[in-house]
């Protein structure tokens, strides 16, 4: 029984399935925060996890993961992010239903409540700050720092991986050339963070969780948090192997595991498969494709939508602003659009002109 | 401000939550000392006090058994009236004590007095010769100063002296009247030395309440008596891929009894090493503090833990009880794990390594022996031994000497033939075994056998002028010395060349005719020497060998070989290198007897018949083996386990290897040039044991220089003359060198057996032996045996007579050995002597008189001048059986004593170079 479950898990396991049906459970996530946040779907919720780890943790190989002093930590975030994500969008549902009845929001209710930074809230910091001493020093008593082997510079570990909060990057490195992957996309990443308060300052429904009335900032940020990166951390830690090949959670890391690499540029598609006319000889005419596709795709969206619909926060954000924004959601879109492509037609670069190093 | 809800904020509830989490926190620190605190290692050295405790407690009431009670009892009695008599005399010791503490009162005044004095004097004098130097004219007020307190300070000195005269008298009286006491006192002491002693190592070791609060958590940074032993190791490095730090070994914090002498029997770790005079002993050739234990026995020397320290457990059981007993797992992570014991020897090979054999080292001494022996270093390179000759035969003139069905057979199952032979199995192994590979295998034998019959060039063969009678060729290869090398049917003799059986169905009789009498002409790098045979006696023995026939083996059936099996194989090899398109072009320009030859050749390339066979065509070819030379130290994950469920250490590796060396491509699909191709010795367990040894101790790993066992110049060619001997099998017939001869042991009267050759060096003149070695002459008429002509070449020989030379601690020269100046009267004498001694009647120079038998022959003494060094005629005289253990030359000058006192008046020095001179002499020996 338990076996079939595990044979299951593993042949489904693929980046595809697992990154899609993310997306699904955080569409109806989303969709239905009053359900979802609801106490007995979040039970079952709750107990399914701790299920699935439980169950798994009477397969070796799971277990040989899981327990890897490393990925200990991992294991923590998975639940802790569940939780605290769990507990915004449950007072946010709650404050919105209150707003809904006409009533004052939660928040709102306690403001009369309030006391000083000193001692009060300083002395709940202190004792949690103590709690998290406890924690840290039984950890480190019942989880000793793996020691290895004396390094060798001539000889790689496999897989070799970066820090877990880098693993995301990691991640992407198997759809984009590492100039994006590891420079481009952090960068942006980096300024965007930085530039949410600048594009966004709607000060409506701030200062209290809600969720309803800033839905699609929300949405948005919790996509890229969520999907965009905290999914690629747990699969790039729990799911890639060595050679970064993708194992099943009940699967035994073998370094032998031959899997076929298939992809194609954009360019032999259009010029091979289907034009059947060979590649041109200049890199111009050979990406001219590829370029004009990610030119169009960066242009087009933002005028259309400026006059359909996002007429309003165009009005509202000016050319400017506007303009950073739809070009920052492009960008991180873009993420789920080249694993799609790649999934759905092993398309390796859009426009990969190797003359000069610049794939994209 | 509001008082805040018990719902947001509740004082209480925090402050409880603060005494719960502080109480944690003390928890955690507790549990953080007791962690810190508690070592495995240190269950093993409490254990280990215990042990120890135990053992002196024994001791010590062995060494109270051992008082004498009795005389005890009388010393105490005696020492129970003395301390009457001194307490009777209490009121006189009194009085005396009063008076001596009077006494040292004065003394210490007067000591007092004239130091003070003193100061005085000195300071005098300094001002005294400064002034004066400088004249100035307070000099002599201290001139006057000093004259004055010098008589003060000899009246001072003369005083203390008085007191301290008198106190130390009085001092010795008091002493008297407890003097007898303490005569006794010290008696009852001698008696108890030795418990007293047992007492103290008792008391140093056993556990007290001291030592347990200095081994308490906290305080145990003080000065513990449990700690970590280590041994730093000045010239030895843990080498950690390019950075290099000192070794340290940490392995005695357990292994507390390592090299202490009385601990064999104790369960691991405390038990003493098996072998203290060769390791860790202080006098041993390796201490423990110049060479500590990872240098040999490889492991985590910093680790303190059984597991960390990186064990390794001889087999899966030991694995298993190591498991249940320490919670031992195997170290994925530590290269260099330990070495299971019975391959411990593996490391004697980093610091002895260019010697033909390691001292003591049995097992990896076997280990390279066999590698050598089975032409291990002909397929593999492996650094150190690049200069070794092809193991097989010479196959340039194959036609000559073999046909074609036999070459085919021979290839197909070369034991089938001869169960003993060293030539391994090449096909139909346990990758080949479907019906498409065997095919293949048959199409490669007879491209083979096609190949090398075609490419065979000719060569002129004799035919035997006379009938041989194999009965006569039978007692011929008995007598001969064939033996020394070869077993023969049903006779016995050493392994070092190929059994000689059946043969007749092997080879024609011209070939083995013209072999035996010149092997040299059939192949010029054989190792075959020529014994010299007469035209009748090569006919003899020629005929007797080819009685013997394998009929068996003639009447296996040769496989049929299909033409598009061939072709198939020629497409296969020609893939990677062209398109299908051109390798059939190139294919379809053949014939088929040119296909089968093409094949041939690739089919030799590709299984390197050529590396151990001398082949034409191939002989620039570059070997096909692996390079082994770090062998020793390769990563593991570097080795193909394959699908083979075996444990994944090197030794595993090489043991499977060793036994199947095609299992490691079980279950795989490989086509059939890809597949591996390491030939079927059928090596015995004991045999696989030792080449793993042997294969383990390839290591890169540089030892420091000075830690090295480094050859002086006279190691350097007593070892090339040990690569020498073992090349052309010098030990099959002679014993030495601490190796038996095959052929002695094999005779049963040692007279007749092949001479042992130990202290040759100093026996015989260099320019002798060289020409011996070259070309052998007569010197034991009666010797059935033959010592064969080599065919060695000036260097091999030089480098034999050094050998030689060395190992008997000799200069080699080839100057000559001056005959010693000599009298006419010497010589009378020496002619006297060796007439009454009767020296002639061994040492005979006809064999055919030989009545006693052979043990009572002796060499021709008329080679004595050519032949034999002066100084050790001389040595022989005086004492054989100090040179030569067992031997029949009778002692003559026993304890240096002459029989013949009339003699040079009765001087057995005189005597002795008398007649050592008479031999040296002009016409000495021919006269007698």
């Amino acid at each position: 029984m338990i076996d079939i479950f595990k044979n299951f898990v593993n042949a489904i396991s693929s980046p595809v399935v697992i990154f899609s049906a993310a997306t699904a459970v955080f569409a109806l996530f989303v969709t239905f925060p009053r359900q979802a946040t609801s106490k007995p779907v979040s039970l079952a919720v709750l107990i399914g996890a701790l299920a699935f780890f439980g169950l798994g943790l009477t397969d070796k190989h799971f277990r040989s993961i899981v327990f890897m002093p490393d990925n200990v930590p991992i294991v923590g975030l998975i639940f802790i992010f569940g939780y605290f994500t769990w507990y915004a969008m449950r007072k946010a549902v709650i404050n919105d239903m209150r707003v809904e009845r006409g009533e004052p929001t939660v928040e709102q209710t306690e403001t009369n409540e309030k006391v000083l930074v000193f001692p009060y809230l300083i002395f709940i910091e202190f004792v949690t700050a103590l709690a998290y001493a406890v924690i840290l020093v039984l950890w480190s008593i019942f989880l000793k720092a793996p020691l290895e082997e004396p390094a060798n510079p001539t000889v790689s570990p496999n897989p070799s991986k970066a820090p877990w909060y880098f693993l995301g990057l990691q991640e992407m490195l198997v759809y984009f050339d590492p100039w994006i992957a590891g420079v481009l996309l952090p960068t942006l990443i980096i300024l965007g963070l930085c530039a949410i308060p600048y594009i966004d300052r709607d000060p409506s429904g701030s200062g209290y969780y809600s969720f309803k009335g800033r839905k699609a900032v929300i949405v948005t940020y919790l996509f890229g948090f969520w999907i965009l990166w905290t999914l690629l951390v747990i699969m790039g830690t729990f799911l890639r192997g060595p050679n970064w090949n993708f194992f099943g959670p009940f699967e035994a890391w073998d370094a032998h595991k031959v899997v076929p690499l298939l992809n194609v540029n954009l360019s032999e598609l259009i010029f091979i498969k289907w034009l059947g006319i060979g590649l041109p000889k200049q890199w111009f005419i050979r990406e001219a494709p590829g370029i004009l596709l990610t030119a169009l795709y960066l242009a087009v969206p933002p005028l259309i939508l400026a006059r359909t619909k996002l007429k309003e926060v165009y009005k509202k954000l000016g050319p400017a602003r506007y303009q950073i924004m739809v070009f920052l959601l492009l960008m991180m879109l873009s993420l789920p659009i080249k694993m799609y492509l790649r999934w759905a037609f092993n398309l390796k670069y859009i426009v990969a002109i190797p003359e000069f190093f610049f794939n994209i | 401000m509001a008082k805040p809800t018990p719902t947001l904020y509740s004082i209480a509830k925090t402050f409880m939550w603060f005494a719960i989490i502080s109480l944690l926190l003390l928890g955690s620190l507790v549990a953080i000392v007791l962690m810190d605190h508690s070592r495995e290692w240190k269950v093993w050295q409490k254990k280990f006090v215990a042990i120890k405790t135990e053992r002196a407690k024994k001791e010590l009431a062995e060494a109270e058994a051992k008082v004498d009670k009795k005389q005890l009892a009388t010393l105490a009695e005696r020492l129970k009236q003395t301390q009457m008599e001194r307490k009777s005399q209490r009121a006189e010791m009194a009085k005396t004590r009063k008076e001596l503490e009077a006494l040292e009162v004065r003394f210490a005044q007067a000591k007092t007095h004239y130091q003070d004095q003193k100061q005085f004097q000195d300071s005098y004098r300094y001002y005294f010769e400064e002034y004066s130097t400088h004249h100035d004219p307070r000099a002599k007020e201290f001139q006057k100063k000093f004259q004055t307190i010098s008589p003060k300070v000899a009246a001072a000195k003369k005083e203390q002296d008085d007191a301290e005269k008198l106190r130390d008298e009085k001092a010795a009286q008091l002493e008297d009247f407890s003097a007898k006491e303490k005569e006794v006192k010290k008696e009852i002491e001698k008696l108890l030395a030795e418990k007293r002693l047992v007492q103290g190592k008792l008391d140093r070791v056993k556990p007290t309440l001291a030592k347990d609060i200095l081994n308490a958590p906290m305080l145990d940074f003080l000065k513990p008596s449990l700690q970590v032993q280590q041994i730093v190791l000045e010239d030895l490095y843990d080498d950690y891929h390019f950075a290099k730090t000192q070794k340290v070994d940490r392995c005695t914090t357990c292994h507390q009894g390592i090299d202490q002498k009385g601990f064999e029997d104790m369960p691991q770790p405390f038990r003493t090493h098996p072998d203290l005079d060769l390791y860790l002993g202080s006098q041993s050739p390796h201490p423990v503090e110049k060479f500590g234990c990872t240098v040999c026995h490889s492991g985590s020397g910093h680790s303190v833990s059984f597991t960390d320290a990186a064990h390794t457990p001889s087999g899966p059981e030991e694995a298993r009880q190591w498991k249940k007993k320490y919670g031992w797992h195997d170290l994925e992570k530590w290269e260099q794990k330990m070495l299971p014991l019975e391959h411990a020897q593996a490391s004697c090979a980093k610091c002895h390594n260019d010697v033909v054999e390691v001292p003591q080292a049995d097992h990896l001494n076997e280990g390279r022996r066999l590698a050598a022996k089975f032409g291990c270093f002909n397929c593999h390179k492996i650094n150190g031994f690049e200069e070794r000759w092809k193991v097989g035969p010479d196959l340039t003139h194959l036609s000559g000497k073999v046909d074609e069905d036999w070459i085919t057979r021979w290839l197909h199952d070369p034991k089938a033939f001869r169960p003993s032979t060293q030539m391994p199995q090449i096909f139909h192994l346990s990758n080949h075994q479907d019906a498409a590979d065997r095919e293949r295998d048959n199409a490669a034998i007879a491209a083979i056998t096609a190949y090398l019959v075609k490419n065979s060039e000719p060569i002129t063969l004799m035919a035997a002028p006379i009938p041989g009678n194999p009965e006569e060729g039978e007692k011929l290869v008995k007598s001969l010395g064939c033996l020394g090398c070869h077993s023969v049917g049903d006779a016995k003799g050493d392994s070092f060349g190929p059994e000689l059986s059946n043969l007749g169905s092997k080879v024609g009789a011209d070939w083995l005719f013209t072999w035996i009498k010149d092997p040299k002409h059939y192949s010029s790098h054989t190792r075959m020497p020529n014994l010299r045979l007469s035209d009748p006696e090569a006919a003899h023995i020629t005929a007797y060998l080819l009685s013997q026939r394998n009929e068996s083996f003639e009447k296996t059936s040769i496989p049929e070989v299909m033409p598009e099996v061939v072709d198939s194989l020629i497409l296969e090899s020609f893939q990677g290198a062209m398109r299908a398109q051109e390798a059939r072009a190139k294919l379809d320009q053949m014939n088929a007897d040119e296909r089968l030859e093409f094949l041939g050749k690739k089919s030799i390339a590709h299984q390197g018949c050529f590396t151990c066979h001398a082949i034409k065509g191939f002989e620039d070819q570059k070997p096909i083996g692996a390079d082994l030379s770090n062998e020793g130290r390769k990563d593991i994950h570097q080795l193909d386990f394959g699908f083979v469920p075996i444990e994944h250490s090197r030794e595993a590796f090489i043991e499977q290897k060793l036994k199947d060396p095609r299992i490691f491509d079980r279950g795989k699909i490989r086509s059939y040039y890809e597949k591996l191709r390491m030939p079927q010795f059928n090596f015995t367990d004991a045999e696989i044991e030792s080449l793993t040894t042997f294969v383990l101790s390839l290591t890169e790993e540089q030892v420091p220089l000075q830690m090295r066992k480094r050859l002086d110049l006279k190691e350097e060619r007593v070892e090339e003359g040990r690569l020498l001997v073992a090349q052309f099998n010098c030990n099959g017939c002679h014993t030495f060198d601490g190796k038996n001869g095959t052929l002695r042991e094999l005779t049963e009267d040692p007279g007749a057996a092949p001479p042992v050759l130990d202290g040759e060096g100093a026996k015989v003149q260099e320019k002798w032996l060289h020409e011996f070695l070259r070309q052998p002459t007569v010197i034991r008429p009666w010797l059935t045996y033959r010592m064969p002509t080599f065919g060695l070449n000036e260097k091999d020989t030089q480098a034999l007579v050094e050998y030689f030379a060395n190992l008997s601690h000799e200069e080699a020269s080839y100057k000559g050995h001056p005959v010693p100046e000599t009298t006419p009267e010497k010589l009378a004498a020496g002619q006297t002597i060796f007439n009454q001694f009767q020296c002639v009647k061994c040492h005979q120079l006809d064999a055919s008189s030989a009545a006693m038998g052979a043990s009572f022959l002796a060499p021709d003494l008329s080679l004595t001048k050519k032949r034999l060094k002066p100084n050790w005629v001389k040595a022989w005289i005086q004492n054989p059986e100090a040179l030569q253990a067992g031997t029949m030359m009778p002692s003559f000058f026993v304890d240096g004593q002459t029989p013949l006192t009339e003699i040079l008046g009765g001087d057995a020095q005189a005597q002795i170079e008398a007649i050592r001179d008479y031999l040296y002499h002009e016409n000495g020996v021919a006269k007698a």
